[in-house]
């Protein structure tokens, strides 16, 4: 029988595979990963996430917008740019430079699209005299002439492009034209890499330190446990704000990646692992197999790491995936608080750029509604994972 | 020829607590107990649970380090060996443990267990783990065929004889038994029981074969030292002991084991009384509180332990008054 087999057929596993509950949250956190995963591939190039796509602060599910936004986008999308480029010298470079996203400028001599350009500007001379275009059905067929003379202007897509561009729109836009989908998507890969890499480290560090300190006492117990009741008596959040602080404020080259982030929450993530593996170890080392293994004369990283910490397994299990919901939650409010992920999206970003264009204030809750869902799921699944894994594990609970 | 000597050990367990985490007592677990093992001899150690039996063996095999008193292997003295001098000694007595359940690595197959043991003592090359391993399945009497099963598919006999076979991998010339029967069922008891006496035959095993279990020692064992609250109360050998036993507390214990001859089984005596606290043992006999024929002495001196017959030690001041083994009528 192969190891995974024997896993998967293991009391535990069978225990967690009943829980339907688990079994959905397990679903969807391979869901998560597995768009990490592509993420990481590089399936989404930078300016799906990074550029603007479109008018700013637009609704998402293609919702119509009311008149004076359809004005708005109208004017701005590509009007100007064309109109900008047809003043160059070299039309012909200027013209293919530019995009709004996938759009492009309609294939069409120079000259026609100057008249498409006049054209618009007519119109939008004409539009610009009514007070309000709302209510006014004159303006309302204005407003939508205007509208389709300006779509002369941008090629047809097909294909893949014309998938990418309304994908980019799905959810809308925030305040500076980028996709919301397409950050939010982007921030899994963010968050995930995040959460795995702290918990990774985290989980490491507290069961060698937590087995360490359990098996051989003594001193080493005691500048552990020194350690972490001095860490642990710190609020954890501060200590996150100081660390990351610190390197925003230092000017090192570090600053801009994710390293302050990652050592704020090394330094104080591996604490729980530490206390539990510590006080598994103190009962294992009775063990029977433990003390016959003494016996036989084994060394004592012997018996640590073959008889010991592989059955802390299920504790480190457990203990990794609550850290990854841990960091990313933390990782949200780093970044909330401007202390966290720069130079790409997160969650946090987003919400924090939600509250300062004042989104919520004027009703747009598509950024911050996205951002907040994404991580809301993620979390919850995480949240249900760990309490069905420490069911499976609980020899008490059926 | 002595092959393992104790003298005069010692063992206090510091208790922690209170507001420093200081130590607030001791429970003095083993209390300057002496005897010597022969070779070839099977000696047993017999007593109420937590009187100090495990901790008495884990002593011998330095899993626990002495309070006081000294343990010598072949003449030498182990007791403060660090543990590379005492890897040779690791190699020549070994240890089964009580609880078949806990005595095997949840994570290792069977077969690896007894195969680190084997491959870290170089007892066979490489190639000829298996063939080893095959060799002491089969002596134990466990299916060579579930070599790579976890402990958890095996039952609790069968783990105990696996547990057997990993002690016997470094072939050892000593093995300390700690109740290896008492927790399995009875049918499977003598089974197992069978199996250790086969072996010692075969290994010409030295062996302290701890239980709390009269009969069993009495079944089993050359000697037998009977111990109360870390203090070995008698020694003796193990021809006749219905007939021999002289200590109140050992014939307490035999009746506490009535055997199938009606005649001895007039003996019982019923064990009343509170056993005393192990954190501050009484000043007198530690048996006093509970023995029929204490006396003031006894409440305020601990006897020694006297020589009466040729192997034969006692500590009780009203049995080493009387030139005359006490016999049942006089109980
Ligand atoms: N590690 C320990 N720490 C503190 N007290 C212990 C420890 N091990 C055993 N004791 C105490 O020592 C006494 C003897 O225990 P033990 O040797 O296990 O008895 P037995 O094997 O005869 O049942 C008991 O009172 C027990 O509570
Ligand atoms: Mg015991």
């Amino acid at each position: 029988m192969s190891k995974l087999q024997r896993i998967l057929n293991s009391r535990e596993a069978r225990k967690l595979f009943r829980d339907k509950i688990a079994v959905v949250a397990l679903v969807l956190i391979a869901g998560y990963l597995l768009i990490a995963l592509l993420l990481m591939c590089g399936v989404l190039p930078p300016k799906a996430y990074a550029d603007v796509v479109g008018p700013s602060n637009s609704r998402g599910l293609f919702l119509s917008e009311n008149a004076e936004k359809r004005y708005e986008i109208a004017r701005t999308a590509m009007l100007g740019k064309v109109k900008r480029a047809l003043q160059r010298e070299d039309v012909e470079v200027a013209l293919d430079e530019v995009h709004l996203g996938w759009l492009r400028v309609a294939e069409k001599p120079p000259e026609e699209l100057k008249s498409i350009v006049e054209e618009s500007l007519e119109l939008q001379r004409q539009l610009k005299a009514f007070e309000r275009l709302d209510d006014d059905p004159d303006a309302k067929a204005l407003l939508t002439a205007f509208e389709q003379k300006t779509n002369q202007l941008v090629a047809p897509l097909s294909g893949a492009d014309y998938f990418m561009h309304n994908a980019a729109l799905l959810l809308g836009t925030d305040a500076q034209g980028r996709s919301i989908l397409f950050r939010a998507l982007y921030s899994i890969k963010v968050a995930i890499q995040i959460g795995v890499v702290t918990a990774l480290v985290c989980v490491l560090i507290g069961a060698l330190l937590g087995s360490a300190a359990g098996y051989f006492g003594g001193w080493v117990d005691y500048v552990v446990v020194w350690l972490y009741t001095t860490f642990s008596s710190i609020p954890n959040l501060v200590l996150l704000v100081i660390i990351a602080y610190a390197f925003t404020t230092s000017g090192s080259d570090a600053k801009d990646t994710l390293l302050p982030v990652y050592i704020a929450f090394c330094a104080t993530f591996w604490i729980g692992t530490c206390r539990v593996v510590r006080g598994e170890t103190l009962k294992l080392k009775q063990m029977e197999y433990v003390q016959a293994a003494k016996t036989a004369g084994f060394g004592s990283f012997r018996v640590l790491f073959r008889h010991i910490l592989p059955n802390t397994s299920h504790l480190m299990l457990i203990n990794f995936s609550l850290l990854l919901i841990g960091a990313i939650k933390s990782e949200v409010i780093l970044s909330y608080l401007g202390l966290g992920v720069k130079g790409q999206p997160s969650w946090g970003l987003m919400i924090r750029d939600a509250g300062n264009n004042g989104d919520v204030m004027t009703g747009f809750f598509w950024q911050i509604g996205t951002a907040t869902a994404f991580m809301f799921v993620l979390v919850l699944a995480f949240n249900i994972l760990s309490d069905a894994l420490q069911d499976a594990f609980d020899p008490k609970h059926l | 020829m002595a092959l393992l000597e104790v003298e005069n050990l010692v063992k206090h367990f510091p208790v922690r607590g209170g507001l420093m985490n200081r130590v607030i007592k001791q429970v003095h677990a083993v209390n300057g107990v002496s005897f010597s093992v022969d070779k070839g001899e099977i000696v047993g150690i017999v007593g109420e649970s937590g009187c100090g039996k495990s901790t008495l063996g884990k002593l011998i095999v330095r899993l626990l380090e002495a309070t006081a008193g000294a343990v010598k292997f072949d003449g030498h003295d182990i007791t403060h060996s660090s543990p590379s001098a005492l890897l040779p000694f690791r190699r020549r007595m070994q240890m089964i443990f009580q609880d078949p359940h806990a005595s095997l690595n949840p994570r290792m197959t069977v077969g690896a267990a007894v195969r680190e043991v084997l491959a870290f003592h170089q007892i066979a090359a490489r190639g000829e783990l298996n063939t080893k391993l095959d060799e002491l399945f089969t002596q134990v009497g466990v299916n060579t065929d579930s070599k790579e099963k976890y402990p958890h598919e095996f039952s609790g006999g069968q783990k105990q004889r696996v547990g057997i076979a990993r002690a016997l991998a470094v072939n050892p010339e000593f093995i300390i038994a700690d109740e290896p029967v008492s927790a399995l069922d009875v049918s499977i008891q003598a089974q197992v029981l069978n199996v250790l006496m086969d072996l010692k035959a075969e290994f010409n095993l030295t062996m302290l074969f701890i239980s709390h279990d009269l009969k069993v020692i009495d079944h089993f064992c050359d000697r037998m030292l009977v111990m109360y609250l870390g203090f070995v109360v008698e020694e003796m050998p193990c021809q006749d002991i219905h007939a021999d036993a002289l200590h109140p507390y050992t014939r307490a214990l035999l009746g506490a084991n009535p055997v199938s001859d009606p005649d001895k089984r007039s003996e019982l005596t019923v064990l009343e009384g509170e056993v005393p606290s192990p954190y501050n043992p009484p000043q007198g006999c530690p048996f006093a509180t509970r023995c029929d024929l204490v006396t003031d002495q006894c409440r305020q001196e601990m006897p020694p332990l006297v020589e009466l017959d040729a192997g034969h030690r006692v500590a009780c001041w009203e049995v080493n008054k009387t030139p005359e083994p006490i016999t049942a009528a006089e109980v």
